[in-house]
């Protein structure tokens, strides 16, 4: 069964993101040293990159420098250092570090980071962010805007959660306007919210087309590489640009009928974030047995458009606070991402889910053995659960790692093919209620 | 006559198995067990020797061999490797056709697989960076009251008393064990304890697949008679033990190496050479 294929599949795509990110990095370099243009800190779940845009201010992720430590096998130099200051191990390790990084000058592509002009804390789904972003503000000195982003308690935002939301964001752009010393220009903002519609559509279609047999890309490792254009440039003329060139690579690989390997043998959904530090590695794992990820969550985490939102540039300030309210996985509850994942075995017709726990991510990942419980006894989709960590090297284990999905991919070489329709026909309903899968949202269920 | 070899290289033993088949009808006829040590191939590679040995077979004879556990891709002589999973659960059925549940407690793991009606897996668990409830647990018991592995079972049974013990780390349960041996709790309470703290995390484990009879417990834990009792009164139910449990995985291996070269055999790409389809 087993094969020793390697993932080395590279396509245009992902040479003209890294040429992007680095472009990224250089600015930020720039920014360092001049002041211009100015850098927010943000985070990824339903950033608001369209505002920035608007102003012309960078956006300086924290979480993309703490993973960009991590996937160049530099994270645990800076998780140390945190530790040594009195973080606790059972902390975030992209906290910890974000921070050792900061106090002691290392940056993941080696030049220099700007210091915040504002440490924007829009802390959808994780509570930790803001200790992390508070941290930020005090070691920076930099000023600090939390904007408090209810968690989303019912199937879609309230009109008064929506419009606390927008009241922050006016305040938001008062804020910007003072750092930027620029009036804010409402026809920028609307160009970038309508920028961001056009590359949300162009992502969409990109993640329907994993649907196909073979995937024309990889839904999980692949779409990384895409996520960082989606996160930085998506307000920008350029991230359309981006995202067109990428719909067009994989649509030309799916009239090829090619796909990341030579034989997609397996089709698996992933749930979580990745373990960067053995990014690699992890990927050699599936690329083994052919396997080829269909979907993933972690791919939403920024946001989720593939079941249909879009930034409305008729409403732009609404449609951030739905954005960041609605659709991200992170600011979702637990039910909802259950209904997400089951839409991506059914419609994407996965053989089995991988779950991914992240050991110093309880937020992500507390849960994730009830959700293990539900996909196996529920719904009889064959799952698989690993724990290691999405920064931490220390809670990697290749030897265990790599023989539960042996394990896991034998168990699947030997099952029974599985149709969406015998999924369907599951006894799905017997424990938690679904919703149709033809339904466009999805709902909290109480 | 077709001969196939199973070897299973254990973080603490190595278990070879040869399996023969005529026509329809597969038996194991010979099985070898070596302390694995730090030379993992040579380990490998004495086990599948000794059992051909026993078999009163040559090595050339055997057409095609598999290698299971944390070891399996050492096994350089070796046709191809599945994880010990797979294989556990694959001999469990061979042994107990009527098998739903595994508990294999070896060395270094503890799991359970779930399986289907012809011995395929449909589910498993397994202990997760901790060596907690494995063999390794009892094995530092032993060294602290300073017992030889193979009397704990029967002794531990003496226990009336069992103590509690609440760690579930194989380090602390040292300090654990000395604070009551210092209190002057009894050996046998202690151990009788040992196996419940074990027995109870292994069971609490096995739950997160269905645990469904008949359960077949595997590896070289299910010699202990005190650690399958222990087991026993946690889940409720008796488990199936076989004398020959400790090597379910090797001889899951062996089945699937018979498979595999009677499926070699008919495609008429092959019939018994070594050294093809190595995995990496």
């Amino acid at each position: 069964m087993s094969n020793t294929e390697k993932s080395d599949y590279r396509g245009q795509i992902h040479q003209l993101q890294k040429e992007m990110m680095v472009e990224w990095y250089q600015k930020l370099d720039e920014s360092a040293t001049t002041g211009k243009p100015p850098a927010v800190s943000l985070m990824i779940s339903g950033n608001c990159i369209e505002l920035l845009e608007a102003f012309d201010v960078l956006p300086l992720y924290p979480e993309v420098n703490a993973l960009q430590l991590a996937i160049r096998r530099q994270s645990l130099e800076p998780i140390l250092v945190a530790e040594e200051m009195g973080y606790a191990t059972d902390n975030c390790a992209y906290v910890k570090a974000d921070i050792g990084a900061m106090v002691k000058g290392i940056t993941p592509a080696g030049g220099k980071l700007p210091v915040a002009a504002l440490a924007l804390c829009n802390f959808v789904g994780c509570n930790v962010y803001t200790k992390w972003f508070e941290h930020i503000a005090e070691f920076q000195k930099s000023p600090l805007f939390m904007l408090d982003v209810p968690f989303l308690r019912t199937d879609t935002p309230s009109k008064d959660d929506v419009a606390y939301v927008v009241r922050q964001l006016h305040d938001l752009v008062k804020q910007l306007e003072q750092i930027t010393g620029k009036k804010f220009d409402m026809d920028r903002f609307r160009e970038a919210v309508r920028n961001s519609a056009r590359v949300e559509e162009l992502w969409s279609r990109i993640k329907h087309l994993s649907k196909k047999k073979p995937s024309p890309y990889d839904a999980y490792f692949d779409a990384i590489s895409l996520m960082g254009p989606l996160y930085v440039y998506r307000a920008n003329p350029r991230g359309v640009h981006f995202f067109e060139v990428a719909l067009k690579e994989y649509e030309q690989m799916v009239e090829r009928g090619q796909g990341p390997f030579e034989k997609e043998k397996f089709r698996v959904v992933l749930e979580g974030p990745p373990p960067y530090p053995f990014f690699r590695t992890f990927r050699d794992m599936f690329a083994k047995w052919g396997a080829c990820t269909v979907a993933s969550t972690y791919s939403t985490v920024g946001g989720l458009w593939e079941f249909g939102f879009r930034h409305d540039p008729q409403e732009p300030f609404e449609a951030i606070a739905l954005h960041m309210i609605e659709n991200n996985v992170t600011n979702r509850n637990y039910l909802q991402r259950y209904d997400q994942i089951r839409r991506y075995v059914e419609e994407w017709d996965a053989d089995g889910l991988i779950i991914h726990f992240v050991k110093s991510c309880r937020l992500f990942s507390a849960g994730q053995g009830d959700m293990r419980d539900y996909f196996t006894k529920e719904l009889g989709i064959p799952t698989l659960y690993l724990e290691s960590d999405i920064e931490d090297p220390r809670y990697f284990s290749e030897a265990q790692i790599k023989n539960r999905m042996d394990a896991f991919f034998e168990s699947l070489g030997h099952a029974p093919a599985r149709t969406a329709a015998q999924l369907s026909a599951g006894k799905a309903g017997s424990g938690i209620p679904m919703v149709p899968t033809a339904s466009p949202k999805l709902r909290v269920l109480n | 006559m077709r001969y196939a070899a199973g070897v299973d290289v254990g973080s603490t033993q190595t278990k070879a198995v040869i399996m023969q088949a005529d026509g329809g009808e597969k038996k194991m006829i010979a099985s070898a067990l070596v302390d694995t040590g730090a030379n993992v191939q040579k380990a490998g590679e004495n086990g599948f020797l000794a059992a051909c040995k026993e078999a009163g077979i040559a090595p050339e004879q055997v057409g095609y061999v598999v290698g299971t556990g944390y070891g399996r891709y050492k096994i350089q002589f070796g046709n191809t490797q599945m994880t010990e999973i797979s294989c556990h659960a694959r001999g469990a059925h061979f042994l107990f056709p009527n098998t739903r549940t595994v508990i294999d407690m070896g060395g270094q793991d503890s799991k359970a697989i779930s399986i289907g009606a012809e011995g395929n897996v449909l589910d498993f668990v397994m202990n997760d960076k901790c060596a907690a409830g494995t063999g390794r647990f009892l094995a530092n018991a032993a060294d602290v009251l300073a017992m030889p592995l193979d009397d704990m079972g029967p002794f531990s049974l003496k226990g009336k008393n069992p103590v509690k013990i609440t760690t579930v780390c194989t380090v602390f349960v040292e300090s654990d064990i000395l604070s009551y041996l210092a209190q002057g709790k009894k050996a046998e309470d202690v151990l009788s304890g040992v196996n419940l703290a074990i027995a109870r995390r292994t069971i609490s484990l096995a739950r997160r697949v269905p645990v469904e009879p008949a359960i077949t417990m595997t590896g070289g834990v299910s010699r202990n008679v005190g650690m399958v009792k222990a087991l026993e009164d946690v889940l409720g139910m008796k488990l199936q033990i076989s004398p020959l449990a400790h090597f379910a995985g090797a001889m899951g291996a062996a089945l699937y190496a018979l498979e595999k070269m009677d499926q070699d055999s008919e495609a008429g790409v092959r019939d018994g050479a070594h050294g093809t389809n190595r995995g990496n």
